[in-house]
């Protein structure tokens, strides 16, 4: 049902005037529809991480919802996380980092996003796939027992965007539009001082 | 002149006064250090050329405050890290002069030559832990753009090719007639390895790229992890200016630039060279 509002949404925003539209150029007016899908599958995620992380979630709601938070990724999607007293990044698989992120052991999590988000350009690759970069913050606290903080960080969540031309046909017509699919996410801790 | 530092003053109110963002989530406060922070090289590109406004909205060609003058000086003296001690007040002063000049402007361009990526890197070679710096370049092909590898720097390879000793070299070639005896003296290229590119022609460079494909390749050579990142430019001429990612609480953090020098026409090749060797 979400990914038919999805698509129906999509073609609603994205393929208007897409026939006339010149293949190797997005129009600021296009780049910004681009960019409302992209920041809407962006919010997804960051209410999904929101759900996972909560220790009030029931494990067979969470384990749902990392099912609809991985559709969010293109396949083979990596979340690299370095923090600023370890050196070297970590790697996980985007289905790994969101089961993780739901063991964690504290009593209690609370995970807050900032309301800043920058988009990048939309930049093409080889393939002619766009892609770009949506940034984010986000705070995290864990709680113990008693309720006391005993971790909190700030991060930044730099998340590749791709953007891809695809058709599908609707009553016999072939209609095209943009489909958007999350890819790997770089983690940074933000220094505290 | 007032009426110059009132606009100024006015502009920094402007940009560093907390934007109201798109809702995304929970957390109330000052976020305005999060506005002012260079969160992408991509925004330092639209920051230098005044090609967004404070929220981060991309201003386009045709737009009123598209890469306006007055608001690009005050975007450009924020990319400068203000506690580096490899810039100096009055050559970052002649460098803001230079680039927003307002008959001969000069902007950055994404996929113009002339800016490299520097890659810190770790590999192990032979079980051991070594250090590597790779240097990129966006390059085109077909419908885009991707990010090639165009040097390598590791010294364990540098030391094996540094040409050293001059009375050595004067004394390493084959002798002209060595033809007419089969190339029977061509041993002597191979008997000290440490001498053998002496007897490469004049032109030879070592390709360190191919030393370490070979390496990986061979399973001497397994990558283990990057580390800092950080960004050459030459695309203001007379100028090179360093760019990295400064990671501290304020609205002065983010890619900044760390290094700025005055350089010749001749250093330039000389130093564009070192990245993308020919």
């Amino acid at each position: 049902m979400k990914a038919k509002t999805f698509i129906i949404i999509t073609l609603l925003f994205v393929s208007f005037g897409f026939e006339s539209m010149a293949q190797d150029h997005i129009s600021p007016a296009r780049k910004q529809a681009i960019d409302s899908l992209a920041l809407e599958k962006v919010r997804d995620l960051s209410k999904y991480i929101t759900l996972i992380g909560d220790k009030e979630t029931e494990f067979s709601e969470a384990q749902r919802v990392i099912d609809r938070a991985v559709e969010l990724f293109m396949e083979g999607s990596e979340v690299g996380v370095s923090s600023l007293f370890r050196e070297g990044i970590n790697y996980y698989e985007v289905r790994e980092y969101f089961e993780r992120l739901m063991r964690l052991n504290y009593s209690k999590v609370d995970i807050e996003w900032y309301k800043i988000e920058y988009v990048s350009d939309l930049e093409r690759q080889p393939d002619g796939t766009y892609v770009g970069v949506i940034t984010i913050f986000q705070k995290f606290s864990g709680y113990d027992q008693e309720g006391g903080l005993v971790y909190e960080d700030v991060t930044k969540k730099d998340i590749t965007v791709y953007v891809k031309r695809k058709e599908t046909q609707i009553a016999g017509k072939l209609i095209g539009f943009w489909d958007v699919l999350l890819g790997d996410i770089r983690v940074k801790e933000t220094s505290k001082e | 002149m007032k009426l110059n530092i009132l606009i100024n003053i006015i502009l920094v109110f402007i940009f560093l006064a907390p934007a109201e963002g798109q809702n995304l989530g929970s957390i109330t406060g000052d976020e305005s250090d999060l506005y002012a922070q260079t969160k992408q090289v991509n925004q330092f590109f639209r920051r230098f050329n005044n090609e967004e406004d404070r929220k981060g909205n991309r201003y386009y060609p045709g737009d009123s405050l598209y890469r306006d003058n007055a608001f690009r000086k005050v975007y450009l003296k924020m990319l400068f890290d203000k506690e580096s001690s490899f810039i100096q007040n009055s050559q970052k002063e002649e460098f803001i002069a230079d680039v927003s000049n307002t008959d001969n402007p000069v902007f950055l361009d994404f996929h113009g030559n002339d800016w490299f990526a520097e890659l810190a890197t770790t590999f192990k070679y032979y079980r051991k832990k070594e250090n590597l710096i790779l240097f990129l370049q966006l390059e085109q092909e077909r419908l885009g753009y991707k990010w090639v590898i165009t040097n390598v720097y590791f010294d364990q390879f540098l030391k094996n090719f540094n040409k050293g000793d001059k009375d050595e070299i004067n004394k390493k070639f084959l002798h002209p007639m060595s033809h007419e005896l089969d190339f029977m003296n061509i041993h002597k290229v191979f008997d000290n390895p440490r001498y053998a590119e002496y007897y490469a022609s004049k032109t030879y460079n070592p390709d360190y790229r191919t030393l370490l494909f070979y390496e990986v390749k061979m399973g001497n050579m397994t990558f283990e992890d990057i580390g800092p990142l950080k960004f050459h430019f030459f695309q203001v001429d007379g100028w090179y200016f360093e760019v990295n990612y400064i990671n501290r609480p304020g609205g002065n953090s983010g890619w900044l630039i760390t290094k700025l020098y005055k350089i010749s026409d001749k250093e330039k090749e000389a130093l564009i060279k070192f990245y993308l060797p020919e």
